[in-house]
């Protein structure tokens, strides 16, 4: 899995630590320095590692840990805190409201899982009895509503789109209508990929958001996006009220700090996690548990599945 | 610097050892002396991996096939979403403007939406698809997509196929499968410019995607040639059909020491 390799490296550095008779703050620089390097490695944004070395130092105190009581325990839980707050935003997600329509638009990268994790989000809400439904509003890429079209269809989900009309923000604005109308309590929509260097695509993107006034805006990560993420992710919460990110491809074995230093960037929280391109592969996502899985200290939340 | 821009950790510990290998017992005065050293040693190192040993002609390629009277036949490879289908499409509309005979084969009988699509890139292109729809086994369609091309006059025929993680053991398989069955001339491996992933099993070449998506972060261009040593053959800049680009390592180098 994405990010198994870190988990696996900050997990030894930490090992490392235990076996020591002296701990001193050499010793504890040492475990940082590799901490650190395992994070670089990973794609993890420079200047994020750099305060998390800082912050972790900070909550190490020195002269408890020469005591040697808990030495590990206080150890790990420094390192823990501060992984956990990396990807923390302080924020809770949008949490939609029974009985009235919320509309959600889906925005990312090219290929980054948009079309792919509405369909897992439609159905996870769907399998909790609320009424959602699809919207296609890429009207660019090749195939994109027969894509969300087939997706729907297995799924069993509403859809709504068109093979003629080239405007994806009138789709958009008519399409949420329509299923408001409908009475749907979730009305997801789909948008095409777009990146920040061309500055018309995201014009396209702020106009379907006025148009649709979404109530959240979810964006879509690809976990495996290297150093680029970070600019990126930041470009589309400048541009776009994001509200939520979901994290895919989970399931792929590239190095994942990226994903996770654009997380920090949007100052948002992440929603779900895609592990596979199947419908099923989607779990809910908990901060806590999911360091405490990437650092192999078991899942201490159990509140992983969806 | 270097990993800030996407080369990989590992690649570029072994580009800065070999380089002070190089400056090692050299004698230079001043800082600006050997800052300059260190720069151009640095350069000749990055241009050394960027620059393929054996140089891939594809068009000379399909020439020997066509005096074999057999088709061409690339196969598109890469993880989901890179961007394989769309770059299929921009070496269709290359090779069609070389006046060769194109046939798209739609081997990507998984992702909903893959067959539409390529349909749709075949249709704009005007060159004809083979697909089987959906659910059926790929290997069996790429063959008889090359046999049909055979008998036809294709000069070429392009691949698709669907994505897939190189550590999915089934699906890794089933590619092989496709492969071996098919030998074909050129297995093109698709890579998302943005991304520090490891290599890829079983290729002949690599396209990086996305290039206009990460402004000086082109460090993959490196560590993937260094990973796997194989070329990089194009670059996809955008995505419309003549977003390709043959790989310039001499802009590259000078974004990576910018
Ligand atoms: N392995 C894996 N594949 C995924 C996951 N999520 C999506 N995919 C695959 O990634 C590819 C791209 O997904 P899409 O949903 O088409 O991406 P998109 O963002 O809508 O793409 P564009 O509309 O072209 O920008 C498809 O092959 C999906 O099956 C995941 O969590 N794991
Ligand atoms: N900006 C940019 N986008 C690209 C480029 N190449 C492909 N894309 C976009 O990336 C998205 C995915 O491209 P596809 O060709 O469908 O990718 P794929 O690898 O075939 O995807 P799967 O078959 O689902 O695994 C589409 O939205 C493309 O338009 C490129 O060079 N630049
Ligand atoms: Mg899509
Ligand atoms: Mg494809």
């Amino acid at each position: 899995m994405v990010l198994a390799e870190l988990g696996g490296r900050i997990a030894q550095a930490m090992r490392s630590m235990t076996s020591k008779t002296v701990i001193d703050e050499e010793a504890v620089d040492n475990m940082l320095k590799e901490i650190s390097s395992a994070l670089l490695s990973s794609d993890v944004n420079v200047k994020l590692v750099s305060s998390l070395r800082k912050n972790v130092k900070n909550r190490i105190n020195l002269e408890d840990l020469a005591t040697g009581l808990n030495r590990r325990r206080m150890i790990q839980q420094a390192v823990f805190e501060e992984l956990c707050e990396m990807l923390n935003p302080g924020k809770k997600p949008y949490q939609p409201k029974k009985g009235k329509p919320n509309v959600i638009m889906f925005v990312g990268l090219q290929g980054s899982g948009k079309t792919t994790s509405c369909t897992k989000y439609a159905l996870h809400y769907q399998r909790k009895s609320w009424k959602t439904c699809l919207v296609c509003s890429d009207t660019f890429r090749a195939g994109a509503f027969d894509q969300l079209k087939q997706n729907a269809t297995k799924a069993r989900i509403p859809f709504y789109g068109s093979y003629t009309e080239r405007d994806p923000v009138k789709i958009a604005r008519d399409g949420v209508e329509m299923f408001k109308k409908e009475g749907q309590e979730i009305i997801i929509v789909d948008t095409s990929g777009r990146h920040k260097q061309e500055a018309s695509l995201f014009e396209e993107m702020q106009q379907i958001a006025a148009a649709v006034e979404p109530d959240d805006i979810v964006f879509v990560l690809d976990s495996s996006i290297g150093q680029a993420a970070h600019d990126q992710a930041t470009a589309f919460k400048e541009a776009v009220s994001v509200g939520s990110v979901i994290m895919t491809k989970l399931d792929g074995h590239a190095k994942g700090g990226g994903a996770l230093s654009a997380v920090a960037a949007t100052s948002s929280p992440i929603v779900f996690i895609g592990t596979g391109e199947h419908f099923d592969d989607f779990e809910t996502f908990e901060v806590r548990s999911f360091v405490s899985r990437l650092l192999g200290l078991g899942d201490v939340g159990g509140l992983m599945n969806a | 610097m270097l990993v800030e821009k996407n080369v990989a950790v590992e690649c570029a510990e072994k580009l800065c050892a070999s380089v002070a290998n190089g400056l090692e017992g050299k004698q230079v005065s001043g800082y600006n002396a050997v800052k300059n050293a260190v720069k151009t040693a640095m350069e000749d190192g990055l241009m050394r991996i960027l620059t393929p040993k054996q140089s891939m002609d594809i068009l000379r390629q399909v020439k020997v096939a066509q005096n074999e009277k057999r088709p061409y036949v690339v196969v598109f490879v890469g993880v989901n979403g890179v961007g394989k289908s769309t770059s299929l499409s921009k070496v269709c509309f290359w090779l069609k403007s070389q006046k060769l005979k194109v046939l798209l084969a739609a081997c990507d009988t998984f992702r909903s939406g893959a067959v539409e699509q390529l349909k749709t890139h075949a249709a704009r292109l005007e060159v004809p698809v083979f697909e089987k729809g959906y659910n059926k086994d790929a290997a069996s369609i790429a063959m008889d997509a090359v046999k049909y091309a055979g008998q036809n006059g294709f000069d070429v025929v392009l691949v698709d196929t669907a994505g897939r993680m190189q550590d999915n053991e089934p699906l890794m398989r089933a590619l092989s499968k496709l492969v071996n069955l098919n030998n074909p001339d050129l297995v093109q491996a698709l890579k998302e410019t943005a991304y520090g992933q490891g290599p890829p099993r079983l290729i002949d070449g690599i396209m990086l995607t996305k290039f206009d998506t990460i402004d000086d972060k082109v460090g993959a261009a490196v560590s993937m040639t260094y990973v796997t040593g194989q070329p990089v053959l194009l670059v996809g800049v955008g995505q419309t059909y003549t977003d390709l680009k043959k790989l310039n390592a001499k802009n590259i180098v000078k974004l990576l020491l910018r």
